[in-house]
């Protein structure tokens, strides 16, 4: 399988100022490496303060990562030309209320980028607009309407055509079902892997919830704390995890039909460290359960272990 | 637009007051523009037999000059019908140019921030560090009396209301989604700032934009009482009430027409920018 | 004995639009008992939370509250006025909320928030009220419980901003405990750890608890009863483990199926997979189609389901109810 985008040893740093006080350091993202296959789905998982909403940002290039280099399509980043960048990666927003602009109708929304990026004629745009449309399954006459005026899954499918109309080669999906009524979930994340095949697309799935990551994902990439822990196939790290964080995320998600009034190993004591005052060695020693001496005086390295990678001493 | 526009008006609607402001502006419109028709007099024949008439209602009236006649013999009613095409279009006026120098500066401090913004900011605490009134006079005192300098001194007094108003909204509005969105598909800062933001920064705009009306009015108004706006013979309320000083004690109707009808204008654009305001805030709470 | 007995409840909202009245919640029956837990599932506009202000006497007055029956430990809750409200909310049934930080007013340290309800509640002096706060605080793990007393809640976490408000909630004993997605807002792994004191607190006290949630997840692990509401109806109640394992309404059937992870007639659903999903939307409140509330989206949908409103029926040995017509004779869903 060919890589469409290549993300090495990428670092992300917010100087947080304070009054009268040295600037402090807030890591979001540490030493970030990953691949993403053509056509292939990646699902990133970890709980909020991870930092994969900064990954999505540094990715789609809102913010310049400090230090690292990707690759999107064999050219690194500065190298693009803004134009070649946004037609090949797009992204799809968590929050359908707050990621179309209120005050625009639907057709503008999803013909936008075509009138900013290239020279088509209205006519031509029109009928684009429409079959996009269809295709997400969103009616003919609804193009007239305004954002307020969709339901949360119809919002969510506009932003999806919309990012699909210049024909990006990876999409950023950032938690897209995760604001959606539950029986709406389903049907937006069937049409995400209809569009998957249709379109030949290359996901970045991000995700807290851990079944849906499941169900869409090729591989796995988990999270905590700005770095990554566990990185693999979807098979070994669901059936199999190995890092203490991951076996307990997947322990916390809720699952139906299976009775238990939960056991009090399975819940990981506290809560996670702020990012400006990292412990020194691994950042999940503090609540782990399996940790030991050496956990809390070095960083472990993500090692391939297990046929996948993973940063865990005692894994 | 159409549907906020029918959404608005159907909130408007159960503001008593702000029904009652639309009325009486609609009203004042109508006798501005129908003035040469409805006029009874000209305005500036003078009628020397015919010098400070009391209103046609109290002793001594003609009832050929229904609201009396000034120091001059000019039909009163009739100047204050042609005051009101003044009055209103110097509100109008004052509004448009306010309005769009003061969006403008306000979208390019609140999007850039940095130097521009302190810039920009610091350029309206200085205007807005003396009163108003003081201000105008001021530049009317270096560009030169007239309607059209008090109108342009009377604009750039109320610039710092808008700029303040819009780069505050631009700057929660910058952060949302649908911007970062934008800039994914490649649209340039300026789309984003004036296709973008711009229109979801509406609702605060109108409400300070009818109330704009009012103080333009008014200002130019004090300014004509003052001898520094509109000059004779140009029939204007706040000119008319000045010319009127004198008299106020032998001819008191001279002074209390034009001051009615400032203050009835006034008032009731201040009636409609608060009812605006209701209207408006809830919708705004909805839908961020 | 039951805590709380409600018998077609019908809540109306005046609407300034229309003169028709909309219909937020229909005929909603449903009993509980002392130290129990009950689970409410539902989406956005299944008046999931509108049934729970009115249980709190905190619906807006545009809201016209009618029932049969409606009593909580004896007392007729709708022929209370504002000052016995005031006895029983706070009192004996608390509320926790989704979003903790705005529950919170921001501008108050915890201590003074805290104790202003324990105070008002239970008539202690400050200094036994403090005390009181801190045991509070300890019960529901809050470490050093006496520093965060201080703390204002932009200093907390979400999990502990909720936390505290499960202490001031249960600082008066309430018997009956209202959650209204306390999890929502929160990481997997901390609502687990919420999830858990609540059933600890439950336990503990002897507490009735209502859990409100969208997640079936959630629900099925913590409450024994569960209750499932679509469009301002109670569509399906029943045992958890009985009702997930064999749902009988079809739209309680195709929110389990859609799961990303059920294993439908033990048919584990490969990944990459359709999954089975539930056409349209929930109906919005002036939308409601006539008869059954789920049949636009029904897939086994005839014309007796939209002629009249459907009754519940009722399965005596195992006390589950449902409404409707066709319910689904198998389907095993793990």
């Amino acid at each position: 399988m060919s890589s469409i985008l290549e993300v090495q040893s990428i670092n992300k740093i917010f100087p947080i100022k304070k009054m009268f006080k040295k600037p402090l350091d807030l890591k979001a993202l540490s030493d970030i490496n990953f691949t993403l296959g053509t056509n292939e789905t990646l699902g990133i998982v970890g709980e909020s303060g991870c930092g994969k909403s900064t990954l999505a940002k540094v990715l789609t290039k809102l913010e310049a990562p400090t230090s690292g280099s990707i690759e999107l399509l064999k050219i690194k980043y500065p190298d693009y030309n803004p134009k070649d960048f946004h037609s090949h990666i797009q992204m799809v927003f968590q929050d359908p209320y707050q990621s179309l602009n209120p005050r625009k109708k639907a057709f503008d929304i999803i013909a936008d980028p075509l009138r900013i990026n290239t020279d088509k004629s209205e006519a031509e745009i029109k009928e684009l607009v429409f079959v996009m449309m269809k295709r997400v399954g969103l009616r003919e006459e609804f193009a007239l309407r305004y954002p307020h005026h969709f339901s949360g899954g119809q919002r969510q499918r506009l932003g999806i055509a919309r990012a699909l109309m210049l024909r990006p080669k990876v999409l950023i999906l950032d938690e897209p079902v995760s604001a959606l009524d539950v029986s709406i979930q389903a049907q937006v994340l069937n049409l995400l892997l209809e569009l998957q095949q249709d379109f030949s697309l290359s996901y970045l799935f991000i995700s807290h919830d851990l079944s849906v990551v499941q169900h869409i994902s090729d591989r796995i990439l988990v999270m905590y704390l700005g770095r990554v822990v566990e990185y693999g196939s979807r098979d070994e790290i669901f059936n199999n995890p190995k890092h203490p964080y991951t076996q307990i995320l997947l322990d916390s998600a809720p699952k139906i039909g299976f009775k238990s009034i939960a056991t009090k190993n399975d819940v990981a004591p506290g809560e996670a460290p702020s990012a400006l005052y990292l412990p020194k060695g691994c950042a999940f020693a503090p609540r782990c359960p399996k940790k030991t001496d050496h956990c809390v005086k070095s960083i472990p390295p993500l090692e391939d272990k297990y046929n996948r990678m993973v940063a865990c001493l005692n894994a | 637009m159409k549907q906020f526009l029918k959404d608005l008006f159907f909130e408007l609607k159960k503001n008593r007051g702000a029904m009652i402001g639309i009325v009486i502006i609609l009203f004042s419109l109508l006798v501005a523009i129908s003035a040469p028709v409805i006029a009874p007099h000209n305005p500036f024949l003078v009628n020397s037999d015919s010098l400070r008439l009391p209103p046609s209602f109290s002793a001594g009236g003609s009832k050929d000059f229904l609201f009396g006649t000034d120091d001059l013999g000019r039909d009163i009613l009739s100047r204050l019908i042609y005051g009101s095409q003044v009055s209103l279009s110097v509100g109008f006026a004052v509004v448009v140019l306010s309005l769009i120098t003061g969006t403008f500066l306000g979208i390019i401090a609140g999007f850039y921030g940095g130097f521009l913004d302190k810039s920009i900011m610091r350029l309206t605490d200085l205007i807005m560090s003396l009163p108003s009134i003081l201000f105008a006079i001021v530049i009317v005192a270096v560009l030169g009396p007239g309607i059209v300098n008090a109108i342009v001194a009377v604009s750039i007094v109320a610039i710092p209301n808008f700029v303040r108003i819009i780069r505050a909204q631009v700057m929660v509005e910058k952060n949302r989604q649908y911007v970062s969105a934008a800039k994914l598909f490649g649209a340039s800062n300026f789309r984003i700032m004036f296709i973008e933001i711009l229109p979801n920064c509406m609702a605060p705009l109108i409400v300070q934009a009818s109330l704009g009306f009012s103080d333009g009015i008014l200002n130019v108004a004090a300014l004509g009482f003052l001898g520094l706006g509109a000059q004779a013979p140009m029939s204007e309320w706040g000119t008319m009430l000045s010319d009127a000083r004198s008299y106020i004690e032998s001819s008191p109707w001279m002074v209390t027409l034009p001051g009615l009808c400032i203050l009835v204008v006034v008032l009731s654009f201040n009636l409609l920018g608060d009812g605006l305001r209701d209207a408006l805030d809830p919708r705004l709470k909805k839908q961020n | 004995m039951s805590l709380l007995i409600v018998e077609n409840l019908n809540i109306h909202f005046k609407s300034d639009r229309s003169k028709d009245h909309i219909h937020a919640v229909r005929d909603l029956s449903f009993s509980l008992k002392q130290g129990e837990m009950l689970g409410v599932v539902g989406e956005s506009g299944s008046g999931k939370s509108i049934t729970n202000l009115a249980l709190m006497g905190i619906l807006a007055d545009s809201a016209i509250v009618k029932a049969d029956v409606a009593k909580f430990n004896g007392v007729d809750l709708l022929s209370l006025k504002e000052k016995a409200w005031q006895k029983i909310r706070g009192q004996e049934i608390s509320m926790i909320f989704q979003d903790p930080m705005t529950a919170l007013n921001p501008f108050l340290s915890v201590q003074f928030q805290m104790i202003e309800t324990i105070q008002t509640h239970l008539g202690l002096s400050k200094k036994d009220a403090i005390d009181k706060a801190v045991e509070l605080l300890n019960l529901v793990g809050i470490p050093s419980p006496k520093d965060r007393l201080k703390a204002y809640p932009f200093e907390l976490s979400g999990g502990m901003a909720q936390r505290v408000m499960i202490a001031m909630a249960i600082s008066t004993n309430p018997k009956l405990l209202i959650a209204d997605e306390p999890t929502t807002a929160l990481d997997v792994t901390i609502q687990k750890q919420i999830l858990n004191l609540i059933k600890m607190l439950q336990e503990k006290n002897n507490m009735s608890v209502i859990l409100v949630t969208h997640d079936l997840g959630v629900v099925s692990e913590y409450s024994e009863r569960l209750q499932v509401m679509y469009a301002g109806e109670i569509i399906e109640s029943g045992k958890t483990t009985d009702l997930i394992t064999h749902p009988r309404h079809p739209y309680t059937h195709a929110l389990l199926a859609s799961r990303p992870g059920a294993l439908v007639d033990n048919l584990k659903r490969m990944p990459k997979t359709p999954l089975p999903s539930i056409s349209g939307i929930v109906p919005a409140f002036h939308q409601r189609p006539i008869g059954c509330q789920f049949n636009p989206r029904c897939e086994f949908v005839m014309t007796e389901c939209q002629r009249s409103p459907i009754a519940i029926e009722v399965m005596e040995p195992k006390h589950r109810e449902f409404r409707c017509i066709h319910p689904i004779q198998s389907g095993v869903i793990q």
